[in-house]
Parts: structure tokens; C-alpha cells; sequence
């Protein structure tokens, strides 16, 4: 289907991003590449469908040369090319549309394109999406219009350029259905991601690392290798950690990439030493697992008390709104305007120095909560108070903008200034601090970023890396001198060592004694770094607690769609299948390890 | 968050007015706006009213959303028909108070004016209610193309224009989130000028910013999509002519019928 050999690519003629690729993709492969920023793996995607021709080298799509400017068109049109940014690949208003500008551009006639456009969408599972508007469409669904709008195409390969890396957990999970769906159909599937979970479904996974290819084979070949991954600054999917913590204990499992398959692997070992029990009890629900609102304690930085809020303003709008026999088709759950409340009930503090954790799904309600932290939004009903000062007051609401600092989603998105110094003194500047004031605290805010103001001062932030920016974009939030740091999704679009960095920087943050409230899609790092979780659903807070109170049931953290953190969902299986494991303990992978070899041992005795 | 934007935004339904041929109805809006300004009087305004309120009908769009569209626009309508309060200042005083003077004439231009910019405005807005932008593009693209030939890139503009509507929304999103990341780092318009400026380029740069980057990332997705310019390409909804176009003109006809016999008559 695909073939590269040798390719070699520079963009600037000097530095050589694609340094000899060789890679052959079958027909109806389902291919992953992974491969840390830089890497070069992005633009091996755009060879694929002669977005690049390469420098050196060929590479040949159904047998075409990308070269060859007579087939340009077909080569599109054979390997169609989903992006990275939900928001800015779809070009009309209107979803059909936008599928239907491939065939447009191709030259298929009106009746045709009909079909297609039909045919597309219901490969997608968006029938009925029509005539809806584009931008009103949540990420994953927008991703959804693009792959139909290649689709539409009549493509025989799906190229997806970190087409996930962008969504939420459940949008993720949408769209990699609909390429499984469209691989077992005998379509050709090439994912572009940094995801390990989504590697491990594939038939074949190829490591990139400096324009190069660094290792490739099955995902079961490739992804236990411990080691080879780290040095390639790639995460192993978590069954495979446990498998090989598993192994350094002493016991002797494969390990696997696929939970269910290591679980099972895992029995086995057990029942083979005779330590299996009676099937489980993990799914036990706890009658008190509704919210409960702690009692107000002496340093709350931050409380919110019953607080209410609609988008709606008019009471009478609202009513209506309740009363009106139809629901929104768009809105099944979230921060649609037209929800009758985008906020319900909410009650919690926020004590000094702790780090909070909030979870939720996109347009559970998250970021109108965050708004409410500094005064950005005012309650309908209900107080929000920082330091025992009601925000509705307007100087309190003042104050706490400098005292509660939020970093929101992308925060390298609002980097503004011709310099580093000015951008992250803006704070400072809008303090109406003096020139000194001003400089120690910018030099001080960099320095707890990592960031070294000698280096940087006068560069533009434009100049550097994304990782960079971000950071930039930190430090000016914590030049403010804030006494908490509100991150919303702070690792969002972010590869694992880029991740993996960031929430060192903010675990060290809270060392240093910044209350941290963050808001995160991951159970796994909300479980491993926060003391509390608030679990928001619908604008309600579903749950309330630590982490370890908050993750012990399975079967209601299921049913909101969001899922457990790994290491316990094993666990809950594994009791399920009659492993001996305390069911009310949280587990990290290490002692999941620890605990399971202990057993094993035991019985071994 | 985006209420302004909702303005004349397109409401989906099948009525003749969605089905009429988006050229028609361009052409249509354009002689509606002539015979609005024709009328003389209220009567033939009334004449433009019934005729308006029969396409609403006609159009299925419900009266509370078509009013809540038009809204931010009657603020236009009104400063309109208040400096024709102060303008025109014929027929017997009612009021006076230094320079400022109103007469009967002046109330009744005001109000004749005030009317009249109404009713052209929901007349206006019915077309692009009732029309896709992507047709409205395309009909603004084939109307120019006779232009072509003296060198205007019809299709380009099209292109553009409709890209453009695209994006309003999202960069309507994407400024209200820029600016509750600078107020939260304590910008504020008010204060010194000074401060000031610095919050709006604080707000706009990033705005800035983000367009290059949505418009980089756009082309290559239309390269990707195999788009090369108009050579070639067809249309999911070809523009046609329907038995509704010849409809719509011929209510037009006697819209201007009406219109210009209320002239001639009273």
C-alpha cells in the first residue's frame, strides 16, 4: 500500500528530519507510530499523502510515485490525512459540507457526492449530524467530520496525524472505535500518536527517534521493552509495567499490552500455586457515595457554599428552558448554553497547601467552575469565598485574582509580549508594582518554571519550543505571587517526556508550598499526586474525598464514563476472578506488584 | 457566550425560502431594499410589513428566535430614527428646549424612518436565516463571475468569505478565553491609558497569533483534501432554479405592484 525507502527530508537544507526511512505498510495494516516531539514522525505522515515529496529517496502509494505531480490528486485522495487540531482542519459551516469538500474538489458529481457524504457519516456514527453547525460539535465529534471528510474521498488508507492527542478521554475513545471499525472493513490505518494504549491495539508498532526508525514489530515485541522505550522517552502501557514490576519480583509472567490478557496471565500464575479463591466481590457499592461536604475548617484558602450557575441569565428564560418538552439534541450532557444550570449545588474548599484534585468529563461543568475561583464569574445563587472575603464584592474579587492563580487549558495560547521578561511581567506590571518589584519577581517565577532569565529575557516567546511556551505561560501566572495555582488540564497535548516533566515542575511546586488545584482526564496522575478529588458530573459534585475514598467504587466512577486508575482497574479484575487482594486498598502499580508476588510466594511456601 | 454572533445565523428547515435558489434570493433582497426606500408613507410601509410578515411565515422560523437575532441591529434602527427626531423639524412644535426642537413632522419621520430600517433589516435577515453561508458564498462567487474576465477572482472571494464565516465563532471562543486569561493576571481596561493598551494588545495578539496558526494548518488540510482552486469542482448543493424562484418573483412583482400603487394612490 505504502512504501518509503530511504527517504531523507530537510526543511531548511541543512538539518535532515527524515534521516533514511524505510517502511512498508500492507494493505488493510493497522500501523502505529509512535515517537517522542521532534522526532520526525509528523512529517513522515505528510510524505504519505505528498503533502512533502522527499529530498532523497521514493515513496510510493498504491504504486505511485509522490513525485510524480500527475497523481498528486490520487495520492490524496487514496491516503486521506486526518490532523492534530480538531479546530482548524474542517473548512464549511455546515458538517455536510465540510465531508463533502473532497469530492467537490475531485470533481464527483452532485448526485454522487450525496451518496458519499451519507455513506461517510454513517461510518463515523454521526447520521443525523447533517445539518448541524461545525462549531458546536465537541472535539472528538469534530475529529469524527474530519476522517468522514476523507473518507468521503473514497480512500483506501487513513493517515490520523495525532488526531487524538487533542480529545478527551471518552472523544478518544470514539475515535479509535471508528478506526477499528473502518480497519476491520479492510481499510488501511496509520496512527500518528503518543499514546501507548492506542499502540497497543494496533498489528504493528514503529518507534520513531531522530528521523530514524528506531525499533518496530508487534505491539507485544515492542512495547515490554522497558528499557529500549525509556531511552526513547516513550512510557510503557501500564499492564506491561506490571507484568514487568512483576517479573523483578520474581515471578514468571510474560508481560502484556492488552489488561484483560495480563490479568488472565496473572490468574493463571495464581492458580497454578493454588492461591485463587472465590470469584470476587470488587463491585461492592458504597450506599454513602453520594457527596458529602466537609465541614468548614479554619484554613479553607477557598470555599464555595451552594453555589449555583446558569449561562441563562432571566428567570423566566430558565423556566421556560425547564419546562420545554424537547431536550437539545446537542447538548446530552454539558456546558451548553442552554443547559438549565451549568452549576449545581456545589460546595468545597480548598485548604491551604494541599493539592485538589477536580475530574470530570468535558462540559461536566469544570471550567465555569475554575471561572468562579477568581471572581470571572459571579454565582446565581450561592458564595464563593477566598480567605473568608466574598467575591461579590468587587475589590475582594480583585484581590483574588492575584491571590488564586488560574493557568488555563493551553495557557501558551495567550503569550502576548515581544519578550519573556515583558510577557511574564504583565502580571506584576498590572499589580502596579515598581520596576524592582517587578524584575525580582519575574526573575523568581522563571526559576521555579526551570527557566533561566538570562538566557530567555529578551527572546520572543514565539521563538520557543511548545514545552517552553507553556512554561512561560506558567511563570507569568506565578508572578502574580499567587497563594494557589488553579491548572486546568496543565499535560494536555503535551508527549509523555513533555508530561512527565511538567507534572514533576508542578509536584515540586507543591513542595515548595503552593496550593495546587488541578484539573485533569487522567485517573492515574489525579490518584498518584493529589490528597483530595472532587469528581464533577453534570455541574454536580458527584464525589468528594481521597483519592484512595474516592476510587474504591468502580461500578458508580464507571457509570460516569470516567474510568479508574489502572493499576486498581487490575486489581478489581483480578479480585474479580478470585485473586486474594484487599479490595479496599489504593494501588499503585508497585504494590499491586509487591502485593501479588506476596501471594504468589506464599503460596509457593 | 457567543449571543452576538447568533445574529441572522442560518435556522435550518425546508421551506420555500430555504429551497429558492440563493441567487434569487440575493437579487430579491437587493429590490426589497429598493422598494423600501420607494415607499412614501406608512401605508405603503404597511404594505412592506404584511409582505414581510407573510415570508416569515412562509420561512417556518419561529418569531422568537427571528427577534432575539435581530436584536443587537434595532440599536442601529433607533439611533436612525433619533437623529431624524432632531432633523427634520416641519408641522406645528411640540417642544422646545434651546436648540433642541421637535415637531409633529419630526415625530412622524422618526417613527417613519425607525420603521422602515426595521422592516429592511428583517427583510435582509430572512435571507440569511434561510441560507446556508456555503450558498451564500456560492451564489456571491457565480454573481461575480461575469466580473472575472476583468480580472476579479470571484471564486477566490467566495472562498475566502466563506472560510471566514467559518472561523467567527471559533475565534469568538477563543478571544473570551484570552481575555479571562489576562483578567485573571489583573489587565483591566480602565486605569491609566497606558494599561490600557497594554490589555487590549495583551487580548488581541494572541488572537492574532492564533489565526496564522489556524490558517497554516487549514491550507495543508485543504491540500490534503486535494483542493486546487475551482478547476474541476462540483457542488454537494448545485445552485438551480427551482419553481420556488419563479414564486418569489412573482411575489415580488406584486410587492412592487402594491407598493408603488399605495404611492400612486394615497
Amino acid at each position: 500500500m505504502i512504501d518509503c525507502s530511504n527517504v531523507r527530508f530537510t526543511y531548511d537544507g541543512e538539518r535532515f528530519v527524515l534521516r533514511g526511512i524505510d517502511l512498508h505498510i500492507a494493505d488493510g495494516e493497522f500501523v502505529c507510530i509512535l515517537g517522542g516531539n521532534g522526532s520526525g514522525k509528523s512529517t513522515l505522515a505528510k510524505h504519505m499523502n505528498a503533502l512533502l515529496v522527499p529530498d532523497e529517496g521514493c515513496v510510493r502509494v498504491a504504486g505511485r510515485d509522490t513525485q510524480d505531480e500527475e497523481y498528486v490528486y490520487d495520492i490524496r485522495s487514496t491516503a486521506g490525512m486526518v490532523f492534530q487540531n480538531p479546530d482548524d482542519q474542517l473548512v464549511a459551516s455546515l458538517v455536510e459540507d465540510d465531508v463533502a469538500f473532497g469530492p467537490e474538489n475531485l470533481g464527483v458529481e452532485s448526485a454522487h457526492i450525496a451518496e458519499r457524504v451519507k455513506q461517510a457519516l454513517k461510518e463515523v456514527g454521526l447520521v443525523g449530524f447533517e445539518r448541524h453547525e461545525t462549531h458546536a460539535l465537541s472535539g472528538g465529534q469534530k475529529q469524527r467530520v474530519a476522517i468522514a471528510g476523507v473518507l468521503a474521498m473514497e480512500p483506501r488508507a487513513l493517515i490520523l496525524d495525532e488526531a487524538s492527542s487533542m480529545l478527551d478521554p471518552r472523544g478518544r475513545k470514539g475515535l479509535m472505535r471508528v478506526c477499528h471499525e473502518l480497519n476491520d472493513r479492510g481499510m488501511t490505518i496509520i496512527m500518528i500518536t503518543h499514546y501507548m494504549e492506542e499502540a497497543a491495539a494496533a498489528d504493528r508498532v514503529v518507534v520513531m527517534n531522530e528521523g530514524r526508525i528506531a525499533c518496530e514489530g508487534t505491539p507485544e515485541e515492542v512495547l515490554t521493552q522497558a528499557d529500549e522505550l525509556a531511552a526513547l522517552n516513550l512510557d510503557v502501557p501500564y499492564s506491561c509495567q506490571l507484568g514487568l514490576a512483576l517479573q523483578k519480583a520474581g515471578m514468571h509472567v510474560v508481560p502484556h499490552v492488552n489488561e484483560t490478557q495480563m490479568v488472565a496471565e496473572i490468574v493463571a500464575k495464581l492458580s497454578e500455586v493454588g492461591k485463587l479463591g472465590e470469584a470476587g466481590h470488587a463491585k461492592d457499592i458504597d450506599p454513602a457515595f453520594h457527596a458529602t461536604a466537609p465541614a468548614p475548617s479554619e484554613d479553607a484558602l477557598l470555599r464555595f457554599e451552594d453555589v449555583f450557575f446558569t449561562y441563562t441569565k432571566s428567570k423566566k428564560e430558565r423556566k421556560r428552558k425547564k419546562l420545554g418538552s424537547k431536550p437539545e439534541e446537542r447538548a446530552a450532557w454539558g456546558n451548553d448554553p442552554n443547559e438549565v444550570w451549568a452549576l449545581k449545588d456545589i460546595s468545597f474548599e480548598l485548604r491551604r497547601g494541599e493539592f485538589l484534585g477536580i475530574a470530570g468529563h468535558t462540559g461536566s461543568g469544570k471550567s465555569t467552575l475554575l471561572q468562579h475561583m477568581n471572581g470571572l464569574l459571579q454565582p446565581s445563587r450561592g458564595r464563593v469565598l477566598v480567605g473568608g472575603e466574598d467575591l461579590a464584592d468587587k475589590k475582594a474579587a480583585a484581590a483574588a485574582k492575584a491571590r488564586i492563580g488560574i493557568v488555563f487549558q493551553y495557557p501558551e495560547r495567550q503569550l502576548f509580549a515581544t519578550t519573556v521578561f515583558d510577557d511574564v511581567a504583565f502580571g506584576p506590571r498590572n499589580l502596579g508594582l515598581s520596576g524592582d518589584e517587578v524584575e525580582a519577581r519575574v526573575r523568581e517565577s522563571l526559576s521555579r518554571v526551570g527557566l533561566s532569565i538570562d538566557s530567555l529575557r529578551d527572546m520572543s516567546p514565539f521563538e520557543l519550543s511548545g514545552g517552553q511556551q507553556r512554561r512561560v505561560a506558567f511563570a507569568g501566572v506565578l508572578a502574580m505571587n499567587p497563594e494557589a495555582l488553579v491548572l486546568d488540564e496543565p499535560v494536555a497535548g503535551l508527549d509523555p517526556v513533555a508530561r512527565r516533566e511538567f507534572l514533576e515542575l508542578i509536584a515540586q511546586l507543591h513542595k515548595q508550598g503552593t496550593t495546587i488545584v488541578m484539573v485533569s482526564h487522567s485517573m492515574d496522575d489525579l490518584a498518584a499526586m493529589c490528597d483530595r478529588v472532587v469528581v464533577l458530573k453534570e455541574g454536580e459534585i458527584v464525589r468528594q474525598g481521597t483519592p484512595a475514598h474516592v476510587f474504591m467504587h468502580a461500578a458508580k466512577l464507571n457509570e460516569i464514563g470516567l474510568g479508574l486508575p489502572a493499576p486498581q482497574r487490575m486489581a478489581y479484575a483480578l479480585i474479580d476472578a478470585g485473586a486474594p487482594l484487599s479490595a479496599d486498598e489504593l494501588y499503585s502499580i508497585d504494590s499491586l506488584a509487591a502485593e501479588i508476588a506476596s501471594i504468589a510466594e506464599g503460596g509457593a511456601r | 457566550m457567543n449571543e452576538v454572533f447568533s445574529f441572522g445565523s442560518y435556522y435550518p428547515g425546508d421551506s420555500p425560502l430555504h429551497k429558492c435558489d440563493a441567487r434569487t434570493k440575493l437579487t430579491l433582497g437587493f429590490v426589497f431594499l429598493i422598494v423600501a426606500l420607494m415607499a412614501q408613507g406608512f401605508a405603503g410601509l404597511g404594505v412592506i410589513a404584511v409582505f414581510v410578515a407573510f415570508l416569515y411565515v412562509v420561512s417556518r422560523i419561529p418569531f422568537g428566535k427571528a427577534m432575539r437575532s435581530l436584536a443587537p441591529l434595532m440599536a442601529i434602527a433607533l439611533i436612525c430614527a433619533l437623529l431624524n427626531l432632531f432633523v427634520d423639524q416641519s408641522g406645528e412644535t411640540l417642544f422646545k428646549w434651546g436648540i433642541i426642537e421637535i415637531s409633529t413632522g419630526s415625530v412622524h419621520s422618526c417613527l417613519f424612518v425607525g420603521c422602515r430600517i426595521i422592516l429592511m433589516m428583517m427583510g435582509m435577515s430572512l435571507i440569511t436565516m434561510t441560507t446556508t453561508t456555503l450558498d451564500l458564498t456560492a451564489a456571491v462567487e457565480q454573481m461575480l463571475h461575469p466580473f472575472a474576465r476583468f480580472g476579479v477572482p470571484a471564486h477566490e472571494l467566495g472562498m475566502i468569505l466563506g472560510i471566514a464565516l467559518r472561523f467567527m465563532p471559533q475565534f469568538a471562543t477563543e478571544l473570551a478565553n484570552v481575555y479571562h486569561a489576562q483578567i485573571s493576571r489583573g489587565a483591566a481596561l480602565d486605569g491609566s491609558p497606558v494599561k490600557g493598551l497594554r490589555m487590549l494588545s495583551s487580548v488581541t495578539i494572541p488572537l492574532f497569533a492564533s489565526v496564522f496558526r489556524h490558517a497554516e494548518t487549514l491550507s495543508a488540510a485543504m491540500d490534503a483534501r486535494c483542493y486546487h482552486g475551482e478547476e474541476g469542482r462540483t457542488r454537494l448543493h448545485p445552485l438551480c432554479y427551482s419553481k420556488f424562484d419563479a414564486f418569489a418573483i412573482a411575489a415580488f412583482a406584486v410587492l412592487v405592484c402594491g407598493v408603488v400603487a399605495v404611492n400612486v394612490l394615497l
